[in-house]
């Protein structure tokens, strides 16, 4: 009740926004009851219809219109007669068009080859645009209107891959202008905010194409008077386009720029377009002075508005740019890892061109042949081999299954060397590695090779056995590499002395890895030690999760397989010098921070931490001490390792002040 | 944000018991079913009131694989409070309790608060451990008990809180020596520490991605 009275005192005195009423009147179906009998019902549409009337001429209509169609709940229309909803449909595609061209005159193409690599398939005849622009119009009229509760921005961000071109559009009239206006408060009181999207990390992001139909099972809408039931709620968005389809007699394909990659966000502020208007008519007309400074501050608004959006576009530009430019570098240097440094690894790997060029970071379709190399297979493993423990895993698999686990394996009388009992625990953890890809999780297409891979280690080495951590990095290379060959990857990288180290838990060793870290930590972020030291917050609670995942969990994938990248360049050392960067990059929100912040900061790190950033970081930590490198530091801990991986020190680390 | 007091808590058992789960459901309310599994450990944090008294729980979050427990070991350190958790329809989570409860008992400080849940309430039908089972270990270990379901958030808070209740008793009646951080307890700073803000920054970028 409370919100009718803000709405009706507000809106009308204080700012006479069209654009206001369409969500506002869905508020308002959430709060009261909307009949005829209820006098708050009653008064308020009178108040809304009488505001209405008035201002029907005005020339914000077109706005309103257009802003109307383009939100998903109310593109229906059911607020127009019958007779003037083509004319919204047809002014709708006047601005579609006019965009169009705009777009044309700004963003010059992009060369020809650039946009091969891409995959955009543009042709910029201009009948197929026109075409284009009807045909995306189409389907989205197509598309069922969405629920009350439904959010519109979070709908128009599922389809904006399908239809490219309105949802640019939506970006302008749905979003446009923000904080500054007035009656951004009533969409405080708006239903809860749909669940946030899962996390896209560049990789396996998956997409909802569809709204799924029946979802939000809203009454149709109407602005005044009774509420039809929604004709089409139940229909499929499919079997509208078929049925469109069908009576039009064409196929509806998704507009050609439907494929071009695109940032688009919404700010989520206010949700509807600021209009300037006079007062209702039951109301003293504004002063002169009055409405000149209000003419005034409108004008300031739209001109920081517009500022703003050449801003974004400017930014959207630069971004682009990059893009193509980091396309094209990865396209020449996947050129030259597989015609000259794959032919001749031996003699070439340690070269400073390659070296450096290995530092840019491993064009994804060389990535997991030169992982492959670089960790080697000191251990000989053959494809033969996996294959007979990963038979020898089944079957124990399938015992297991047989005496039930009601008793304990863990307990069951096996040594402490046979760590082969761990194979059970394997099954608890495949889908919690990664779980935002779905790819890992039960009835996903990696969720076997996984488990596979984890369960011929365990029984390849039972005196490591599964241990948390490992189905990290077995997913990464899974995703990089032919089963058999991540098999063999993963069991030669987990025999490094670091990982060996680690997996086997032997603290003792672990502590040293740790002592020799904040060697270089204090050397290299003296200030930033302190700060720590003062807290008696040890590396360990952040390295542990770092190192045994190799970052694989704490960094957004892409980035973490540039560290990989590196690592298998430099070895452990990069791995160390990494978490170095890491709190560089952030060392001066980490200076502000208390020990528990620290703490979960460095447990969860931001999602949108860079690779330029964070590689400009970690080239910026000296791995080499006053008198000692990375190897001398760690060296009382090699003796102690039992079986001493070679490539890692095969892998000269060569101090070079100019070290990318 | 001012508290009076600060009390470090430890969650620990086997893995996946719903110990983050449980962390998530407490600092966050909110419930997430695939989660990332915890390497490790992990941290939460959050204000609660007792006696009209602010008190800040920092709360350490283990892996619960075997492997760790010499890692773990190193955290009970400074803890006042311990969440022992097992998963209701996991005999086997139950059985290892009295290892649990030794590493415990043998790394900590004798004072330390143990609140023994029975996580996973709601999956009543694959139940495998009785209530009496879990009422009776505990009863013989002398520790707290509680039934909860991260998933559902039943008795999720009161698991929390009760624990921070008990360590306040022991406060009051003057078990526990308040200036001995090593007892897992920190008096307030007497000035509002300035971390209000970056606390809002953390929360707000989990639970961003809303809109309208």
């Amino acid at each position: 009740m409370c919100l009718i009275k803000f709405v009706i005192q507000f809106s009308p005195k204080e700012l006479n926004i069209f654009g206001s009423i369409l969500p506002t009147r869905c508020h308002i179906f959430h709060v009261i009851i909307v009949s005829d009998d209820n006098s708050a019902h009653v008064h308020f549409k009178n108040t809304f219809a009488a505001n209405f009337t008035k201002h029907k001429e005005g020339t914000s209509v077109r706005f309103l219109k257009i802003t109307t169609a383009l939100n998903p709940r109310f593109k229906n229309l059911k607020c127009l007669p019958k007779s003037d909803r083509d004319e919204v449909w047809s002014m709708l595609s006047g601005v579609l068009k006019e965009q169009h061209l705009i777009a044309e005159i700004t963003e010059p193409e992009p060369p020809k080859k650039k946009i091969n690599l891409l995959v955009v398939a543009s042709d910029s005849d201009d009948e197929n645009e026109y075409a284009s622009v009807s045909c995306a119009l189409d389907c989205y009229r197509a598309e069922p209107v969405i629920g009350m509760d439904a959010c519109f921005l979070e709908w128009w961000l599922k389809h904006e891959g399908t239809n490219e071109s309105l949802a640019h559009l939506t970006h302008k009239y749905l979003v446009t202008p923000v904080t500054t206006v007035m009656f951004s408060f009533f969409f405080f009181f708006s239903p809860p905010p749909p669940p946030p999207l899962p996390p896209s990390r560049n990789f396996f992001t998956k997409r909802t194409k569809e709204l799924k139909p029946g979802l939000h099972s809203a009454p149709g809408w109407k602005l005044f008077g009774k509420v039809p039931p929604r004709e089409n709620f139940q229909k499929d968005s499919k079997i509208i386009q078929q049925e469109y389809e069908a009576r039009t007699g064409r196929t509806c394909k998704p507009a050609p720029q439907a494929t071009r990659r695109k940032t688009f966000e919404f700010e989520p502020l206010s949700t509807t377009a600021l209009i300037l208007e006079d007062r209702p008519s039951n109301l003293p007309a504004k002063s002169i002075e009055e409405a000149l400074r209000h003419r005034q501050e409108y004008d300031e608004m739209v001109a920081e508005a517009k500022k703003r959006e050449i801003k974004e576009a400017h930014k959207r530009k630069r971004i682009m740019k990059e893009r193509f430019k980091q396309e094209e570098n990865i396209a020449s240097a996947m050129v030259i890892w597989i015609n000259e440094i794959l032919p001749n690894w031996e003699g070439m790997r340690t070269t400073r061109r390659v070296r450096e060029l290995w530092w840019q970071g491993l064009p994804p379709s060389v990535r997991g042949k030169v992982w492959s190399l670089a960790i080697g297979n000191e251990l000989n493993i053959t494809h033969e081999l996996y294959e007979i423990f990963l038979s020898r895993a089944k079957e124990r698999w399938k015992s297991f299954s047989e005496t039930n686990s009601e008793n304990d394996i863990e307990d069951a009388g096996v040594s402490v060397a046979d760590r082969e009992a761990s194979l059970e625990l394997i099954k608890l953890d495949i889908s919690r590695t990664f779980p935002s890809f779905y790819i890992f999780q039960k009835g996903g297409p990696y969720h076997d090779l996984l488990h596979s891979v984890l369960g011929a280690y365990t029984c390849y080495r039972p005196d490591v056995g599964y241990v948390q951590g490992m189905s990290f990095i077995a997913a990464v290379l899974i995703l990089n590499l032919e089963e058999a060959d991540a098999f063999i990857a993963f069991a030669n990288l987990l025999n490094k002395p670091c990982q060996l180290a680690f997996f086997r838990v032997d603290h003792s060793m672990m502590l040293k890895y740790f002592a020799a870290f904040e060697v270089f930590f204090e050397e290299n972020l003296p200030k930033l030690f302190l700060h720590f030291k003062s807290y008696s917050l040890t590396p360990d609670i952040y390295l542990i999760d770092w190192i045994f995942t190799l970052y694989s969990k704490s960094l957004p994938l892409d980035l973490a397989c540039r560290v990989w990248d590196v690592f298998c360049r430099d070895g452990e050392e990069f791995l160390f010098r990494t978490g170095l960067g890491i709190l560089r990059l952030y060392e001066d929100i980490l200076l502000q921070m208390d020990f528990i912040h620290i703490a979960q900061f460095l447990t969860k790190l931001p999602e949108d931490i860079t690779s330029e950033k964070l590689f400009s970081c970690i080239a910026a930590i000296q791995m080499q001490n006053s008198n000692k490198k990375w190897a001398q530091v760690t060296a009382p801990v090699r003796p102690l390792v039992p079986s001493r991986g070679k490539l890692v020190l095969t892998l000269p680390w060569s101090p070079s002040p100019r070290h990318r | 944000m001012a508290y009076a007091y600060l009390f470090k808590y430890i969650i620990i058992g086997d893995t996946g018991v719903g110990k983050s789960c449980l962390l998530l459901q407490f600092t966050d309310k909110r419930f997430q079913p695939v989660h990332d599994l915890t390497i490790g450990v992990e941290f939460g944090a959050r204000m609660i009131t007792i006696d009209g008294k602010q008190i800040k729980l920092q709360i350490w979050d283990t892996a619960g694989q075997e492997s760790f427990r010499s890692i773990t070991r190193s955290y009970y350190r400074g803890a006042a409070g311990a969440l022992l958790v097992y998963d209701i329809t996991r005999r086997d989570t139950f059985n290892h309790l009295t290892t649990w409860l030794e590493d415990a008992r043998q790394h900590s400080n004798s004072n330390m608060v143990i609140m023994l849940i029975g996580n996973k309430s709601d999956l009543e039908s694959r139940r495998e451990v009785k209530k009496e089972e879990g009422e009776a270990f505990a009863r013989e270990h002398g520790l707290i008990f509680m039934e909860t379901s991260a998933k559902t958030a039943s008795n999720v808070e009161e698991a929390f809180i009760n624990t921070a209740k008990e360590i306040y008793e022991k406060i009051q009646e003057g078990v526990f020596d308040i200036n001995n951080e090593a007892n897992g307890i920190k008096i307030g700073p007497q000035h509002a520490a300035s971390n209000a803000t970056l606390t809002g920054n953390q929360g707000g970028q989990q639970a961003g991605g809303g809109c309208c």
